[in-house]
């Protein structure tokens, strides 16, 4: 009995179990429900709080047709334990209802099958309607004037209108619809590593003839392993470069497989590409040839592996040392803008930041004499600049002061490149600062 | 079975022999004659093809003072040599010449792959990340290069591999610690080297008794340069101290090299070539270095 105390409940039946209520729970089981229920279609959306709706538009036939697909999945959600109503219907309306109650057609369904709230269903009895069939009889125009709520659940126009059809309900998926995807239930549950390869493999195959076909090529792919027990592994990839090489697509999925918990085994495989490209065949540059497509594939097996990829040191139009330079995606490498390359010299290693210093001069503005860095002291025995570094005007960065870069050789021939910044007798300026930047070869 | 229709076959004469059919009451010595003719050519064409794959030209580093010390006067073009500082403050300078090396490998005009340096981010902050106009410095285009860096050695090591066998560059440089390139790493990647016809360059953080399965092993030492004759406190090209510690199948040696990028070529530091070194310890290089420029002088 809903509304009735616990207490009370207790006294009429001591043996009475009892749960707490707990809506986040119901929510997140529903919504893992509603992952599994994807192997029977892609568009599934959650209908809280006790409710799955499924879009089978073209569905069936995969699994026999309408009656065998209702009857694997009552089997199936019996088996998990859910006791299961399965209603079919033209709109989300009429498949709500029929699920709720039942009923041969939508006319003989009572009239709170409409989705409305209990107090307009009473109204509707009390007037006698009671049944969809006899509010379908009355003009539109009479029930328009006597129900025009401003709630939802109280539109009783609405939600008839969104029964028959005459008005569109729209589903939202849970996920967001892939035109591409590839699907494969199994007859038996897998658990080994070799099985799910040959599975893997097959629903590679298949993805990638249709995108091949349609000249596409994936970016990102998701696979999604359906366990036995009804729960579900994501596994997210993604390509540098549109691809639909199927061995590529193995290459880097498999690494991921064996990473997965099988648990008690995988019953079926669905691999989405969820973003494509066009697939074109791309000119390669100059310098480039074929070796520039094993080296995208290289580095998707890497970026899927480590999180890491390829960068291409890509020279900037700026005469700031640690600006000059700016390290992109090699693949993303876009034409090359010609820039001039610096004149002094430039250090085969810089630091991110540079690393204070001490450094003795013998002139307040000559070059270093002695470099004390890293709690190291050494005597310079060469030295070349100073290369005069000006902040650049245009970026308004508080505090930035010119640099006087050096490259010094200390008496082993070690080679550090370092700047001073800040000038001497400036007003109102602080002592000027040493760092070293960089080393060389 | 597809047939091939007979014109095809006939456009070429090489192959003529070959599918001309056999008809009985011809005379049957001549055509066999013919036809074993015809395999011996073959035969032949398919050995000359072997010997000039087989025999790629090595990788020589243009010095043949240095190049007489290596295995078959020059080094392997796929297979991996490892590169270690002589001491802490020479990492710039190990690095340094594990360009040069790779960068003699890259001067091959038939090999336009690009160049791979793989990086720990750990070495990178200790000693400063990669910086393309210093690479270009050292006769490095950026075009040729791809550089990528990762956290953990053993994906650093994994990545190298990967790279090796995919034939994807021409050579890769790699960061890696004396404790993790141990005897089969050395050996998986050596391997893989010679899969993917590429050179791999391991350059170590420190300098370790630990064996490896390199092909050659270097140590490499910062050495002050020559000053230009117009300037006497300018630097020269740089200037490394260069000892072959192992090679497989050639004879360890010791020298002191410049490096002229604009070339990509090493030179002999006159007056040291020939004069031995003590290795291993900072004093030695610091030593060689006193003496150095008053023997240049002379």
């Amino acid at each position: 009995m809903r509304g009735m105390r616990l207490a009370d409940a207790r006294a009429q039946l001591p043996e009475l179990l009892t749960e707490p209520h707990e809506p986040e729970e119901d929510m997140n089981s529903l919504l893992g429900l509603c992952r599994w229920m994807e192997r029977y279609s892609p568009w599934v959306a959650p209908d809280a709080p006790d409710g799955i709706l499924l879009d089978v538009t073209g569905v069936p036939h995969l699994f026999g047709g309408e009656q065998r697909m209702m009857a694997e999945i009552r089997a199936r959600l019996a088996q998990y334990g859910f006791g299961v109503r399965i209603g079919q219907g033209a709109t989300i309306g009429a498949a709500w209802a029929l699920a709720r109650y039942d009923a041969k057609d939508i006319e003989s369904l009572p009239v709170e099958a409409l989705r409305i709230d209990a107090a307009a269903a009473k109204t509707l009895r009390r007037l006698g309607l009671k049944t969809v069939g006899a509010l379908l009889a009355i003009p539109r125009a009479s029930l328009a004037r006597r129900f025009r709520g401003e709630s939802i659940g109280e539109n009783v126009l609405l939600r008839l209108d969104e029964m028959t059809g005459a008005r569109d309900e729209p589903l939202n998926p849970l996920n967001p619809p892939t035109s591409f995807m590839a699907h494969r239930a199994l007859m038996e549950p897998v658990i080994h590593a070799e099985g799910l390869e040959i599975v893997l493999g097959g629903v590679v195959n298949l993805l990638c003839r249709d995108l091949e076909r349609a000249g596409k090529g994936a970016l990102r792919l998701i696979l999604k392993l359906f366990r036995v027990d009804g729960s579900r592994a994501n596994l997210p990839v993604g390509f540098s470069v549109p691809t639909h090489d199927p061995r590529h697509m193995l290459r880097v999925l498999k690494p991921k497989l064996e990473s997965v918990d099988a648990g008690f085994g995988i019953d079926a495989m669905t691999l989405e590409a969820r973003e494509t490209a066009e697939a074109l065949i791309q000119q390669h540059g100059f310098l480039e040839d074929d070796s520039t497509l094993a080296l995208e594939q290289l580095n998707d097996r890497v970026l899927n592996r480590h999180e890491a990829q390829f960068l291409a040191l890509e020279q900037v139009e700026s005469h700031v040392p640690e600006r000059a330079e700016a390290a992109r995606p090699s693949l993303k490498r876009g034409p090359v803008k010609p820039a001039r390359p610096p004149a002094a010299a430039r250090p085969l290693l810089i630091f991110e930041a540079p690393e204070p210093a001490k450094v003795v001069a013998a002139v307040p503005d000559g070059p270093p004499m002695r470099l004390t860095w890293r709690r190291v002291t050494r005597r310079v025995v060469k030295a070349e600049g100073p290369e005069r570094v000006a902040p650049e005007w245009w970026r308004l960065t508080a505090g930035e002061r010119p640099r006087d870069y050096y490259v010094i050789e200390d008496e082993q021939g070690r080679r550090y490149w370092l700047y001073r910044e800040g000038l001497y007798g400036e007003p109102g300026e602080e002592q000027p600062k040493w760092y070293v930047h960089g080393l060389s070869a | 079975m597809r047939r091939e229709p007979a014109h095809h076959a006939a456009r070429s004469g090489e192959t003529c022999a070959a599918v001309t059919p056999f008809r009985p009451g011809e005379r049957v010595a001549p055509l066999i004659a013919a036809l074993r003719a015809h395999i011996t050519r073959l035969e032949q064409g398919h050995a000359r093809f072997e010997a000039t794959r087989g025999k790629a030209s090595p990788w020589v580093m243009g010095l043949p003072e240095l190049d007489r010390h290596l295995p078959a006067q020059g080094l392997p073009r796929a297979g991996l040599h490892d590169v270690s500082p002589r001491a802490h403050g020479d990492q710039p300078a190990a690095m340094g010449f594990a360009l040069a090396l790779a960068l003699r490998r890259l001067s091959d005009p038939q090999e336009r792959r690009p160049l791979l340096w793989c990086r720990l981010s750990a070495h990178e902050r200790e000693h400063g990340r990669l910086y393309g106009h210093g690479l270009e410095r050292l006769g490095l285009s950026r075009q040729r290069f791809v550089t990528i860096s990762l956290k953990r050695p053993a994906s650093l090591l994994w990545t190298m591999e990967e790279a090796l066998k995919s034939g994807a560059v021409a050579a890769v440089i790699g960061d890696a610690d004396a404790a993790h390139a141990d005897l089969t790493v050395t050996r998986r990647l050596s391997l893989a080297a010679r899969e993917g016809k590429c050179a791999a360059i391991l350059t170590l953080a420190s300098a370790q008794p630990c064996a490896t399965a390199s092909h050659t092993r270097w140590t490499a030492a910062a050495v002050p340069s020559a000053s230009p004759a117009y300037d006497a406190q300018g630097l020269g090209p740089p200037c490394w101290s260069i000892e072959l510690t192992r090679a497989r199948g050639g004879r360890p040696g010791a020298w002191i090299l410049e490096w002229h990028h604009a070339q990509s070529r090493f030179s002999l530091v006159p007056g040291f070539s020939r004069r031995t070194l003590h290795p291993g310890t900072d004093q030695g290089g610091a030593e060689a270095a006193l003496q150095g420029p008053a023997l240049r002088a002379g």
